[in-house]
């Protein structure tokens, strides 16, 4: 057996699934994180470069890469782009002055080759503030139908109240699942 | 084996069937890791390029159907792309670079090809933001792709529903209380010349172009984003503060994790100086402890050099009396 297919088959062994989390700053990807791995959220900082995160769910191991998304940050982003199985894409659905910008980015990612057949979550965080765009807003606002290259949904979330967290991570651990652990 | 009976006949083909499973099983998985040895590059090929033309000509058919059937007929045409996708996703262990990138520009430009013709057949639906009209209801079960289709409108986003908060206001004084914002995504936006006080516990905080505005806040419970904000005095208090794009503002602030500003210039900071009669409950309500006040660590995301302090903020000096 060749090196690759060795690796290929320890990985799938171990069920190990990478993902990358990735959206504005302010966004609220540290508070998704943390809030459902069941640690506290009124101390995180913005971050100034990434965290990790190794989650047990369903029994895969999740490896949770979350990067900061200032402006000054963004051109960082591509260095955790190999290898990635999922990609969230998290959204402060009340900040709707930044939209287009957020969709900018978000079609940036979807044009990169690394993350070709990655599947995508977006979550529309926030929903717990009266200011926040739904679902069905959003859908139009960023576009979302004409994404083809991915496999995609979108989920309302509040990393505040931990409203779908888990709905929309048990979606993208099954997506992913379904792919890469049943092909063979 | 001595077989007594019926029973034992049936037990008997029952273990034989499960042997028999167990042996295609095997052989099953023998031949997958024979194949993944022998890394069968030529049978992806021949499978590709098979699925390739399968959608090339799904495509090239597009013209002689109904309307009302192209919707559906897309949708499985970019499912069948993308499940080609990930069969090279799945197979580039074994394929050489150069064969990805080959197969990659395949897809793509059955993917733009497909896209091309579905906006040709199916103008898109196009959406304006407008500020004062209510939103057209979008129905959340209306999901049929006729729908979509046959849409002439436009669908107005209305960007100001559910605002909290005062925008474009020159040379006044405004103050919103506690049932007001309590919990709230609040905005002050293009404010020149304003005194504004938020007596209460808003959920978010932003700011946007203000210029020449003293802005008191109670407790923020998560996040104030501050950008565009020039010659301004702010006291304010959050979970955390995120400064944009502003310069020559003075803050006076309580912040329970940390700061971060980023293409600004003269910035000053001091604690927190806002006293007003609900202070201490109203932290309370906002889940910030009055006891921690973090506001010297200030992140310059505009300055790396950790041995030298950033020139774009320095700490507020109480003038000697
Ligand atoms: N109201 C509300 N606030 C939230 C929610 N999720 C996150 N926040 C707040 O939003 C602010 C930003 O959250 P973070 O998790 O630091 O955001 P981030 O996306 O990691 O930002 P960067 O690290 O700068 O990329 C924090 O103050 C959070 O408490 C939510 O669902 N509702
Ligand atoms: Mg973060």
């Amino acid at each position: 057996m060749g090196f690759l297919t060795v690796l290929k088959k320890m990985k799938q062994k171990e069920k190990e699934i990478r993902i990358l989390m990735l959206g504005l700053d302010n966004a609220g990807k540290t508070t998704i994180l943390k809030r459902f791995n069941g640690e506290p959220i009124d101390t995180i900082s913005p971050t100034l470069g990434f965290n990790i995160k190794t989650l047990e769910h369903k029994g895969f191991k999740l490896n949770m890469w979350d990067v900061g998304g200032q402006k000054s940050l963004r051109s960082y982003w591509r260095n955790y782009f190999e290898c990635t199985d999922g990609l969230i894409w998290v959204v402060d659905s009340a900040d709707k002055r930044r939209l287009e910008d957020c969709k900018k980015e978000l079609y940036v990612l979807l044009q990169e080759e690394r993350l070709a057949g990655a599947t995508l979550l977006i979550f529309a965080n926030k929903q717990d503030l009266p200011g926040a765009c739904t679902v069905e807003e959003l859908k139009d606002i960023l576009d979302l139908e004409s994404i083809k290259t991915h496999h995609w949904k979108i989920v309302s979330c509040s990393a505040v109240t931990g409203e779908n967290l888990l709905k929309g991570i048990d979606w993208i651990v099954e997506d992913i699942a379904a792919r890469i652990f049943t092909l063979d | 084996m001595e077989f007594d009976g019926e029973q034992s006949q049936i037990d008997f083909m029952v273990k034989r069937e499960v042997e028999r499973q167990v042996n295609i099983q095997k052989k099953k998985d023998h031949k997958d890791l024979g194949a993944a040895d022998n890394e069968k590059v030529d049978y992806f090929q021949k499978i590709f390029n098979e699925k390739y033309y399968e959608i090339f000509n799904l495509i090239t058919n597009t013209k002689n159907l109904s309307k009302s059937d192209l919707p559906d007929y897309f949708n499985n045409i970019s499912n069948d792309i993308l499940t080609l996708q990930k069969y090279v996703a799945a197979s580039s262990l074994f394929l050489r670079n150069y064969d990805i990138k080959k197969c990659q520009q395949s897809l793509n430009d059955l993917t733009i090809k497909c896209k091309l013709l579905e906006e040709e057949l199916l103008p898109k639906k196009r959406f304006g933001f407008k500020n004062k009209t209510k939103p057209n209801k979008i129905d959340a079960n209306s999901h049929t792709k006729i729908d979509v289709v046959d849409s002439k409108n436009d669908k107005i986003i209305d960007f100001k529903a559910n605002f909290c908060g005062y925008h474009d206001k020159k040379s006044v004084k405004l103050c919103l209380r506690s049932d007001e914002i309590y919990k709230k995504d609040v905005t002050l936006e293009n404010l020149e010349d304003c005194q504004i006080t938020l007596l209460g516990t808003p959920s978010t905080l932003h700011l946007n172009h203000i210029k020449d505005c003293t802005i008191l806040s109670g407790p923020v419970s998560t996040s104030i984003f501050i950008e565009n904000c020039e010659n301004s005095n702010l006291s304010i208090a959050c979970q955390q503060l995120r400064l944009h794009s502003s310069k020559n503002v003075t803050i006076f602030l309580h912040v329970t994790s940390r700061a971060i500003m980023e293409d600004c210039t003269d910035i000053i900071f001091g604690p927190y100086n806002f006293h007003y009669q609900d202070k201490e409950s109203d932290f309370a309500h906002a889940g910030l402890d009055l006891n921690i006040n973090n506001w010297k660590s200030i992140d310059d995301f505009n300055w790396l050099n950790i041995d030298k302090p950033s020139p774009n903020w320095r700490l507020f000096e109480p003038p000697d009396d």
